[in-house]
């Protein structure tokens, strides 16, 4: 294992709605043995409302050089999150000009360039290993899952560190645990949420949402499985609101990536947070074996 | 009606080509991708992001700037990663909404879209506490959507009454969220909130006007 | 010392036999076990191929390397040596022709769908829907037949990933589904397109396509396939509605893009040559085949992304510039005199069966097949021992000479492969080689009968072929030397490039041109395209000045017309020139047609042209880039109708001007208004560059083409679904180009085709892509824009490519006359002409000849004259006038009655 201890930046919703998120990425690494020490007094990445680049650089300026200051590099679970640190850092290597003009704002901006931002998905696959992991596994998460992964994972090019089109991180982790990959959601796995939406257009968010539930109850799955916290909310806590708006009934489980893991590490539920989740998730437990 | 090329802006696309994000405005050779696979064409009839770039590259300023269709871009991202000519299109729209807001507080246009009231409110959130702060961001962007208190605060109760109980439950909002009795009910403030104040003023379209 | 070839594909295949074949000696270095590269692995291309790679494979001046890599090159041009895989040569000069490969292709198409397939791929679907049992086009996931079939150009072209467009995609695509609406005609068919950039025939198939097979093409660059509930969803913009639709198909075709072949990094490393951004061997406009290496030269898909028929052209170009570095030091195969033995009235026929590597025997029970053909009364013996085409020869010969055979039965792979080379064997032998009698075993026993019927085919077919052997006669091989002169017809720079390219192999030149000087239709351009364009005067005046300075080459000017008579290797001519008082005669073995094109279509009236002073040309207005320029409104109209065809540098050049008025003057507005971009190969940089710079582009259809009205050009905008209006300062017309006017003459006088005025290829007639520059009329080449208007690289690789041709045959000290040839019965012959009224090449004339004196006891009649046929040079051994003779006079050598009759009488 290359790593044993990363700064870990929750982002906002890891203190309210993705509360179960925060919960299990923490006890996830606890079990596998890498100290997450969490980013001091750390600001919101900006996420999709603060539209100016220059802004969105200045802001992760803060949370970058407080890792640094540690010498950490950083983790997040948040797609979104972890999008605005690594275009900020990638902005913030290529142009000392900009550093500089930051450094001149506020010292609290003055980031050097000297780490490196990650998803958490990318943690466990390409830093971990699947083969440590698996060491690590206790449970068989006997579950067929549609492991959906939005839009930051595969998406700006230049950010991304899975396939745009058919990204596998997630699947490679669910099949290691025990898990089934259902057929026929491949084409869903990217395709946006509505989430950005939510606010301004509920209508389209609550379609477009929908439609990744309903093809993966089709395809037969018995959970959705996340790596996003804005997917989280629109799929999980606004499934309710969209069986009511649109005249149906769904009930689709949907779990975040690190609370599968966990159940496979053998962590109790309860502190993965999964009696946390939105549509209850009782089913999943029984075919934890 | 035909469009006459000596009533429009020929500079229109050179004022989005210096705004950051749309630098690769005119690379566009209307190919079609970005609107084939935009998730939003499923429910948006007509939302088509190649003819707002064509618009432009035409110089039809008023018309681009006033279209509703720039505030339903979810910036997914599908357009940018796909284009074959690197035009960054969720960027181009994101300059174009910026342009387009600039405009209005000059009083030159009216937008038809809420997003531009809800992203100003999370930036207004964002610059007072450092991190979101959902109750906050509901009160503030409700009754500017609504264009009263009273009214803002009953959209407010009607969208969040499932929504907001069922967070409540789970202890995800309200008194007992968050781990701890006071997080999720008022606002998670950072110690250095002097810096977002900082960033804002110096960065933002406040610094912009300066 | 020698050549050496890096690439066994094509344009290596190409290169290597122009060179062999002109008496140099070739080491073809392949990487795979086996010749063909990519055009091997299409299914119709792999069977026009097949002789070129028997040929390559039986070459006495070819070592060919397979399943070798080049290691190492060091010295220069006249002396490089070479390490292949261990093994060290030295040559003289150096070929790379590694070929392309294709890239990868995003997931969003088909999500692993097997009904998603690219191009190269779906060339096998195709191949084995031809020889499954129930020859449907069936989809691969479930065996379902396909009944809507979708085709998505561009895939991995014009993107980030490879910015160029691969040039070869959208006319393979058309042929692909001609082929499939012409064995399916029920299937639908989508094409989806961006800018459908074909010229010449492949611009006919693709109307013929969208107007008599109903293929729809739709603009949109689709970006994902979407498999649903057992279909592929495809969505599309309506561009007439303003809508976006969705389109269910069975399948899909992706027509994916080439890229530089893997191979190449690793290769401009070992040998020094200088790559382009895009991965390509660097070479430039006025110099196509060169490299950055002196000695080393390049050539097809390694240079920049071409067809195949580009590519050839390209190879016999570079092979004839590597000849140019290298000296000659093999025999040329077929030029040894032969004595051919006394056959005699016993019969002794030899029948060789040949395995073909397994082709045949897997399925054939040779063995078998050898003991019944060995009961027949007639043969004297039977070898059914040899598996390759080389063991087979090597017996032949030596049953000639050992065994004293007289008659040859050969059965084994296709004549179309190995016709020629067998007969030269039996020839090498002492045998007169139309004494043998093929069978093709492989293509029409073993590829397509039953395992358990295959070995009792194969008898039959021998039987049939031992019997007509019987009456297989002797007949004479005649020679003639080859006059080692050539004609160029036309001075401009592909005349003066081919005329320079065999004055430097060594021969002497005629070069005739109609006008007072050199120079042809370059003299009309200002500046080439491009970026940091070079003069065309500059690079004019280095050719003429090379031209006029080689004592090999005779220019002749103001020539009216040539008569022309003669065969390959003998020709002579008159010429005819203004001013001239007596007519030159000269004599030369190969001639080459470079008339070139005449310039611009003169669009009077179109637009105003002609009337109003702000209307102009393309030319024209190069010319005015060259000055100030005032417009700060200028309107560029591409694809202004007009007589004649679009060149292929048409679009290139309106892109170019458009950018440099724009770079000239950056506050003007620049409109392109057009139909398709053609902006293929490289120059699509050029068409971004425009676009980054600030040209607008507008798109219209043909059917609603601009107007310029009171000073305002209207356009309907396809793309945009509206009326756009400009006020022009200017306007400039892209028209139609125009062939040289004496190509009419020509076409006449040598027999060659014309269409639309230009030599350009027939759709009917694909076979021409493995010979470009060659014509119907042996020892006649064509290049250049008389063959079709094309860019200046593309008209010095071609002129350099008919050069190497005439080159192959100049280099030859004899021909023989062809043998196959009608012969008449005069006696017989009632002089009807129906012969000579049917011959499609002239060849047989009615003359009046005395009836012989008869005598009928005491009475002496003197018969006068009737008339009779005669049969003269250029027969073409097609046999058309034996069939319709009615009075059984005519008939074709060996295909005489008794002979095909003797057959028949086996075959049933």
């Amino acid at each position: 294992m290359s790593v044993d201890k990363l700064a870990y930046y929750p982002g906002c919703p890891s203190e309210a709605t993705a509360i179960e998120q925060h919960m299990s990425t923490e006890a996830v690494f606890e079990k596998l043995g890498v100290e997450l020490v969490e980013v001091e007094d750390w600001n919101c990445c900006g996420a999709a409302e603060v539209e100016d680049p220059r802004v969105v650089y200045a802001l992760n300026a803060r949370n970058l050089a407080i890792a640094e200051k540690e010498d950490l590099d950083i983790v997040t679970p948040c797609s979104i999150c972890y999008y605005n640190l690594e275009r900020s850092n990638r902005a913030l290597k290529a142009d000392e000009a900009l550093r500089t003009k930051l450094k001149g704002i506020d010292s609290s901006l003055d980031y050097n360039g000297t780490i490196k931002t990650k998803h958490v998905l990318d943690v466990f696959v390409n830093d971990i290993g699947l083969d440590e992991i698996s060491s690590k596994l206790e449970k068989k998460v006997n579950v067929k899952v549609a492991p959906y992964y939005g839009c930051y994972i595969g998406r700006p090019p230049e950010t991304a560190f899975d396939d745009p089109d058919n990204p596998v991180l997630m699947d490679k982790l669910i099949e290691l645990i025990g898990g089934e990959i259902v057929p026929n959601f491949n084409y869903m796995k990217t395709v946006c949420c509505g989430g950005p939406l939510m606010m301004t257009r509920g209508d389209i968010a609550f379609d477009m949402a929908r439609k990744i539930l309903d093809v993966a109850k089709n395809a037969g799955a018995d959970c959705i499985s996340l790596a996003c916290p804005l997917c989280g909310m629109m799929l999980d806590g606004k499934q309710a609101d969209i069986e009511k708006a649109l005249d149906v009934t769904i009930g689709m489980p949907v779990v975040y990536i690190t609370q599968l893991l966990g159940l496979a590490l053998g962590i109790e539920p309860n502190k993965l947070g999964l009696n946390k989740n939105a549509v209850d998730t009782k089913e999943i437990l029984g075919k934890v074996v | 009606m035909p469009i006459k090329t000596w009533e429009l802006d020929p500079n229109f696309k050179n004022e989005i080509m210096s705004e950051a994000g749309g630098e690769r405005l005119a690379s566009c050779f209307q190919c079609s991708t970005c609107t084939l696979g935009c998730p939003i064409t499923e429910f948006v009839p007509g939302y088509n992001p190649r003819k707002i770039i064509q618009m432009s590259l035409l110089g039809m300023r008023e018309e681009v700037l006033s279209n509703p269709d720039l505030w339903v871009c979810l910036i997914c991202q599908t357009c940018t990663a796909r284009c074959p000519q690197d035009v960054r299109i969720a960027d181009v729209l994101g300059a174009l909404r910026r342009i387009a807001e600039r405009e209005e507080e000059a009083g030159n246009l009216k937008i038809d879209s809420p997003r531009p009231l809800f992203d100003k409110a999370f930036q207004h959130q964002l610059k007072k506490f450092g991190r979101l702060y959902d109750m906050g961001l509901a009160m503030e962007y409700y009754p500017k959507k609504e264009g009263s208190f009273i009214k803002g605060m009953l959209a407010m109760m009607k969208d969040y009454k499932d929504f907001g109980m069922r967070m409540f439950l789970k202890g995800k909002m309200g008194p007992l969220g968050g781990g701890s009795p006071v997080k999720g009910m008022l606002a998670s403030k950072i110690k250095q909130k002097d810096v977002m104040k900082k960033i804002f003023e110096e960065l933002g379209e406040e610094g912009k006007e300066k | 010392m020698g050549i050496a070839i890096i690439g066994g594909g094509v344009a290596g295949i190409t290169a290597a036999l122009d060179l062999a074949d002109s008496g140099y000696k070739v080491h073809l270095i392949e990487k795979n076990a086996e010749l063909g590269g990519k055009m091997g692995e299409l299914a119709e291309c792999q069977m026009g191929l097949s002789p070129y790679i028997a040929k390559v494979e039986n070459h006495p001046n070819i070592d060919l390397m397979l399943s070798s890599e080049l290691e190492r090159l060091s010295g220069t041009a006249g002396d490089f040596k070479l390490s292949v895989s261990g093994n060290e040569i030295g040559v003289e000069s150096v070929v790379l022709a590694p070929g392309y490969d294709i890239p990868e292709v995003a997931k969003s198409y088909g999500f692993g769908s097997p009904d998603v397939v690219v191009s190269l791929d779906f060339e096998g679907i195709l191949k084995a829907a031809t020889v499954s049992e129930t020859g449907e086009l069936v989809r691969p996931s479930d065996g379902k037949r396909v009944k809507r079939l979708g085709f998505i150009k561009c895939v991995g072209s014009r993107c980030q990933e490879n910015e160029i467009c691969s040039t070869a995609c959208c006319a393979y695509t058309a042929k692909e589904a001609w082929e499939v609406k012409e064995r399916y005609p029920d299937v639908e068919i989508y094409i989806f397109y961006m800018d459908i950039r074909v010229f010449g025939k492949d611009e006919e198939l693709v109307a013929e396509l969208k107007d008599k097979y109903g293929v729809k093409y739709i603009r949109s660059r689709v970006p994902e396939v979407i498999p649903e509930g057992g279909a592929l969803t495809v969505k599309f913009e309506n561009l007439e509605k303003g809508t976006i639709e969705k389109l269910e198909l069975d399948m899909v075709v992706l027509a994916v893009g080439l890229l530089p072949s893997k191979t190449m990094g690793k290769l401009a490393e070992i040998t020094g040559v200088k790559t382009d951004t895009y991965g390509y061997i660097e070479t430039s406009l006025t110099s196509p085949l060169e490299t950055s290496v002196p000695g080393i030269l390049a050539c097809g898909t390694a240079t920049a992304p071409m067809k195949v028929r580009e590519s050839v052209a390209q190879a016999s170009g570079a092979a004839l510039k590597a000849a140019g570095l290298s000296q000659r030091t093999e025999p040329i195969p077929g030029q040894e005199e032969h004595k051919f033995i006394e056959v005699g009235d016993e019969l002794k026929t030899g029948v060789f069966i040949c395995g073909c590597e397994g082709e045949v025997a897997n399925t054939v029970d040779i063995p078998a097949v050898a003991e019944r053909i060995n009961e027949l009364k007639d043969v004297a013996y039977v070898n059914s021992e040899t598996s390759t085409l080389k063991e087979a020869m090597d017996a032949i010969e030596s049953g000639i000479v050992d065994q004293r055979l007289n008659r040859i039965v050969f059965a084994g792979q296709s004549p179309r492969e190995c016709e020629d080379m067998v007969r030269d064997a039996c020839a090498g032998a002492g045998l007169n080689p139309y004494l043998l009698e093929m069978v093709n075993l492989r293509e029409q026993c073993a590829w397509v009968q039953d395992p358990k019927d295959a070995t009792e085919a194969a008898v039959d077919m021998l039987k049939m072929a031992a019997e007509r052997a019987k009456y297989l006669e002797e007949i004479p091989v005649e020679r003639y030397p080859v006059i080692p002169k050539a004609l160029v017809i036309g001075g401009g720079i592909s005349g003066m490039n081919a005329a320079l390219g065999i004055a430097d192999a060594g021969y002497e030149v005629h070069l005739v041109e109609k006008g007072a000087e050199l120079g042809g239709g370059l003299k009309k351009t200002t500046e080439l395209q491009g970026p940091g364009g070079e003069q065309a005067a500059d690079v004019l005046k280095e050719l003429v000045d090379k031209v006029t300075a080689n004592e090999r080459i005779n220019v002749h000017t103001k020539v009216k017309e040539e008569e022309i008579v003669g065969r390959a290797g003998s020709f002579k001519a008159k010429i005819v020139a203004e001013g001239s008082a007596e007519d030159a005669e000269i004599e030369f073995g190969a001639c080459v047609i470079a008339t070139g094109a005449r310039r611009d279509f003169v669009p009077e009236g179109y637009f105003g042209y002609g009337k109003e002073k702000n209307v102009t040309t393309v030319s024209e207005f190069g010319k005015m880039l060259a000055g100030k320029l005032d417009a700060n409104t200028i309107a560029l109209i591409q694809d202004v109708p007009g007589e004649g065809v679009t060149a292929r540098y048409s679009s290139i050049e309106v892109v170019d001007s458009a950018l440099k008025a724009k770079e000239k003057n950056p506050d003007a507005n620049v409109f392109v208004l057009y139909q398709d971009i053609k902006t293929y190969g490289k120059w699509e940089v050029l068409y971004k560059d425009a676009r980054e710079k600030g040209v607008i582009f507008l798109r219209y259809d043909k059917e609603k083409p601009p107007k310029y009205e009171d000073g305002i050009v209207s356009v309907y905008d396809v793309i945009f679904n509206d009326e756009i209006q400009i006020k022009p300062d200017l306007v400039v017309l892209s028209t139609p180009t125009m062939p040289a006017e004496e190509n009419e003459r020509l076409s006449k006088m040598f027999m060659i085709p014309l269409k639309k005025g230009f030599f350009m290829e027939k759709p009917e007639r694909p076979k021409m892509v493995l010979t470009p520059v060659d014509t119907v009329n042996e020892g006649v080449f064509i290049c250049g824009s008389a063959v079709y208007p094309a860019m200046i690289d593309e008209c010095l690789a071609m002129s350099s490519a008919a050069a190497s041709r005439a080159c192959v045959l100049l280099a030859k000290d004899f021909l023989e006359t062809p043998a196959m040839t009608s012969v008449v019965d005069e006696e017989i012959c009632a002089g009807c002409g129906v012969c000579e009224a049917i011959c499609p090449v002239e060849a047989i004339e009615l003359t009046e000849e005395p009836v012989p004196v008869v005598t009928f006891g005491v009475t002496t009649v003197v018969g006068g004259t009737k008339k009779v046929a005669k049969t003269g040079d250029g027969c073409i051994g097609c046999g058309s006038c034996a069939s319709y003779c009615p009075s059984g006079a005519m008939s074709l050598r060996n295909f005489r009655d008794r002979q095909v009759y003797a057959q028949l009488d086996f075959a049933v």
